[in-house]
């Protein structure tokens, strides 16, 4: 050990040569909210002047870095991660604008509400909780009181808010995975968060009926089973991704001259941009009347990928109305999905030249799952003598069955742009 | 610019300047456009009107000097300009940032002064990635920072201040490894410092008389002994070695409610740590105010400073830091077990602890018959 001498001003060289220390705290908050909140607390044993300085960072990170353990006992991972945030919590001042907390060994659930608690009472604007494992955690009642929360993040959760709840008034984006709430309590919060931009909703449960009150939102996205799904007043809705996880009942399909859940679908969707038709929501929009094109034709549309089964006829008149009705198209990705049971043949759909220059602006076109039957075909060379623009076509069969076929028909396809590419993608 | 060049300059292209001054005193002309970017000098051409002429020039902060001004110039020059793509300025922003750390830092604190955000986040970015993941010593090598801690609290001190405040595996191996058991000149008369080189003095002392007598009276003798230190040697006496019990939960009530009762001076000697390895990484109960880390080592009974001079031979010097590793091992043992073990190996031992205190909770350790 070297030479203790006595206590004296710190040297001036060093001082001068410090140049981290001195920045302002709110600069250094922000270096500090950077890293994650082990490296961050370990400044603490930089100097003195640095004991504290982490504890005002306003993002708060608990995540599986957090904690390095290298034994793979749970309970012992649980234990310290409950102790490190804890401490971090109690040692921590100033306010707290970020937190998430998202750690695949978290389950002790009196813990979990405890840390709300204390967040709560802490004008929180970004809160993120995801448990990995277990059941779905009940939210406790102190969350629904942080007024000031702008983005709210949720996985595996149950949502059950008290009878004074009465909104997110500044919260502008929703994620909500694997979360259970009730019907009415699906449609309060979405209708009670007026400033909501963007919404994400994946695999839920407790509520079926998709009504979404909300004039401020610009981004949807859902994926889950539901039975209904429409808009009211979202004028500014421009993307909108929709999965739907089962293929609806057969008795809806059947029934004729009911309303088309196309037209209900897209009466309040006047500026949407980019549309994603996800796993079996195509059938949804073809019940009822499809008709032959929108009343109002999507005109700021330019990006659409829908999920089709090119043999079912339903399907096809949806998707052919779509198309039709979205006259600057740039992009288009059409993805076959893949039947157990083949529900018979679809042939002469897309034959026809009564579509001519319907795709003036089409340049982009990716088609994917396909194995190469007729209407598969057809619907191809539809696309290539519509198309006088197009640029690109790529082409990824399902597999390597039929491939040289494929490619066969493929060359022999009359093409209305002189500079389409096409490409076979192998599967 | 040559004559030819200045003839061929339309007119839409005459940049207009603005006169800036930096607290050195020095006076410059800056494109007016590109200047304006920094919100700080926006502000001041818009709502005061200063810039437009050289007695009116805009005085920055004292924080921005020329060099500064003119990197951040830089930075302005390139991003204000509406055509670059993102993957273009992402690319400039990552050769823009190459620069040594004090210079960082000085940008960092330049831009933040002229409110130019964009620049303090790609600059905060930047240091951040440079703290992450290194050691202590690293840090502060690389920025210069001062090795306070370790002057200001002792380095035994220090090393149970680390793990006050943080309950993170820290590279604390290298702070053991430090101890060498060799006393500290105390000149200020620090209270810490004196208990620390009574704690060597006291490991010095008790490793030679094991040498010499090796037999359990020793350790008595240490028991009979009433201060807090000689409880230390006590825990780190041989055959209290590996003596370890596994309740957990227990433990954690029993040390809550302890913590209630003893006092500051206490609590640096339970600094008890969960966990199962050596490495503390949490704490059942630390009290992290300033103050009571200053009461720490405050008012111990005084002890004879004589044997600060001990010459050490060095097969006893080795010995002495494994046992400092030890102490710091033991450090993370069961505080209540121990007591437990020094309850039951004297009866006066147990007179001391029932004190006035009514609730019968253990109460500070501390010797009423000494001073």
């Amino acid at each position: 050990m070297k030479q203790r001498e006595p206590p004296k001003l710190p040297c001036k060289i060093e001082t001068e040569q410090d140049k981290l220390s001195n920045l302002p705290a709110h600069v250094i908050d922000q270096i500090l909210s950077q890293l994650p909140i082990k490296d961050a607390v370990r400044t603490s044993i930089l100097s003195r002047k640095w004991r504290y300085k982490w504890a005002t960072i306003p993002h708060l990170v608990f995540d599986n870095l957090c904690v390095s353990v290298s034994s793979q006992d749970q309970i012992l991972v649980r234990n310290k991660l409950v102790n490190v945030v804890d401490h971090v919590l109690l040692l921590h001042t100033g306010p707290i604008f970020k937190f998430k907390l998202s750690h695949q060994d978290l389950l002790g659930v009196t813990d979990i509400d405890r840390w709300i608690l204390h967040i709560s009472r802490s004008s929180i604007k970004e809160f993120v909780l995801e448990i990995w494992k277990g059941q779905r955690y009940k939210v406790p009642s102190s969350l629904f009181c942080c007024r000031e929360l702008i983005h709210l993040e949720l996985f595996n959760c149950l949502l059950k808010p008290p009878t004074t709840f009465k909104g997110f008034r500044n919260l502008k984006s929703l994620d909500l995975q694997h979360i259970t709430l009730a019907q009415n309590v699906f449609e309060n919060l979405i209708s009670s968060c007026p400033m909501l931009e963007r919404l994400t909703l994946m695999n839920f449960d407790g509520f079926s009926h998709l009504n979404i009150d909300a004039p401020n939102l610009q981004f949807f996205d859902i994926g889950g089973v539901f039975d209904d799904v429409s808009f009211e007043n979202t004028f500014n809705l421009a993307l909108v991704s929709i999965g739907l996880y089962v293929n609806v009942k057969k008795d809806q399909t059947l029934i004729l001259g009911s309303s088309s859940k196309l037209l209900r679908f897209f009466v309040h969707l006047p500026h949407i941009r980019r549309l994603e038709i996800q796993s079996y929501f195509l059938k949804y929009l073809a019940i009822g009347n499809v008709p032959g094109r929108l009343p109002r034709p999507c005109a700021d549309l330019n990006y659409l990928s829908v999920r089709i089964n090119f043999n079912d006829p339903k399907e096809s008149l949806a998707a052919l109305c779509l198309l039709r009705s979205c006259p600057n198209l740039q992009e288009l990705e059409m993805l076959a999905r893949p039947e157990e049971t083949c529900t018979g043949t679809l042939t002469d759909f897309w034959i026809g030249d009564h579509w001519s220059s319907m795709f003036p602006q089409l340049r982009v076109v990716k088609i994917a799952g396909i194995s190469g039957i007729r209407s598969e075909l057809d619907f191809i060379n539809f696309l290539l003598s519509n198309s006088p623009v197009l640029e690109r076509v790529t082409v990824k069969p399902v597999s390597v069955d039929g491939g040289w076929d494929l490619m066969k028909e493929l060359l022999r396809f009359r093409r209305a742009s002189t500079r389409a590419e096409i490409i076979y993608s192998d599967p | 610019m040559s004559e030819l060049n200045m003839a061929v300059i339309k007119p839409e292209m005459m940049k207009s300047y603005i006169w800036i001054e930096t607290a050195d005193g020095s006076l410059q002309q800056v494109e007016q456009e590109v200047a304006m970017f920094c919100p700080f000098i926006c502000h001041e051409v818009i709502q005061k009107g200063m810039g437009s002429s050289k007695n009116h020039a805009i005085s920055l902060p004292q924080r921005v000097n020329p060099a500064m001004l003119s990197l951040m110039l830089d930075y302005c020059r390139f991003h204000q300009v509406p055509g670059h793509s993102n993957k273009e300025r992402k690319s400039f922003d990552e050769k823009f940032i190459r620069m040594d750390t004090k210079r960082l830092c000085e940008l960092t604190s330049a831009a933040d002064s002229l409110q130019l955000k964009p620049l303090v986040d790609l600059t905060s970015r930047a240091l951040a990635r440079i703290i992450e993941g290194k050691t202590p010593e690293e840090i502060r090598e690389i920025f210069h920072l001062p090795d306070d801690l370790t002057e200001v609290f002792g380095a035994c001190a220090n090393y149970l201040l680390r793990n006050f405040f943080i309950f993170y595996d820290c590279n604390i191996d290298s702070v053991v490894q430090e101890e060498k058991l060799e006393p500290l000149k105390n000149i200020t008369d620090d209270p810490r410092i004196r208990l620390l080189n009574r704690l060597y003095a006291k490991k010095r002392k008790e490793l030679k008389e094991r040498e010499r007598i090796k037999n359990v009276e020793a350790e008595e003798e240490r028991v009979d002994d009433r201060s807090v230190d000689d409880l230390l040697s006590f825990i780190n006496g041989e055959d209290s070695k590996g003596i370890k019990t596994s309740k957990n939960k227990k433990k954690n009530r029993r040390k809550k409610d302890q913590q209630k009762n003893t006092s500051p001076s206490e609590v640096i000697e339970i600094n008890e740590q969960e966990s199962n390895g050596l490495k503390g990484s949490d704490l059942g109960e630390t009290s992290e105010k300033q103050d009571v880390t200053d009461e720490m080592f405050a008012s111990k009974p005084e002890f004879d400073d004589g044997d600060v001079d001990d010459e050490i031979d060095p097969a006893l010097k080795e010995k002495i830091d494994r046992e400092v590793e030890d102490f710091a091992r033991r450090l993370n043992s069961d505080w209540p077990e121990r007591m437990q073990e020094i309850l039951s190996l004297g009866q006066d031992m147990k007179a001391l602890h029932h004190s006035s205190n009514g609730n019968g909770t253990i109460r500070k350790y501390t010797d009423p018959e000494q001073k």
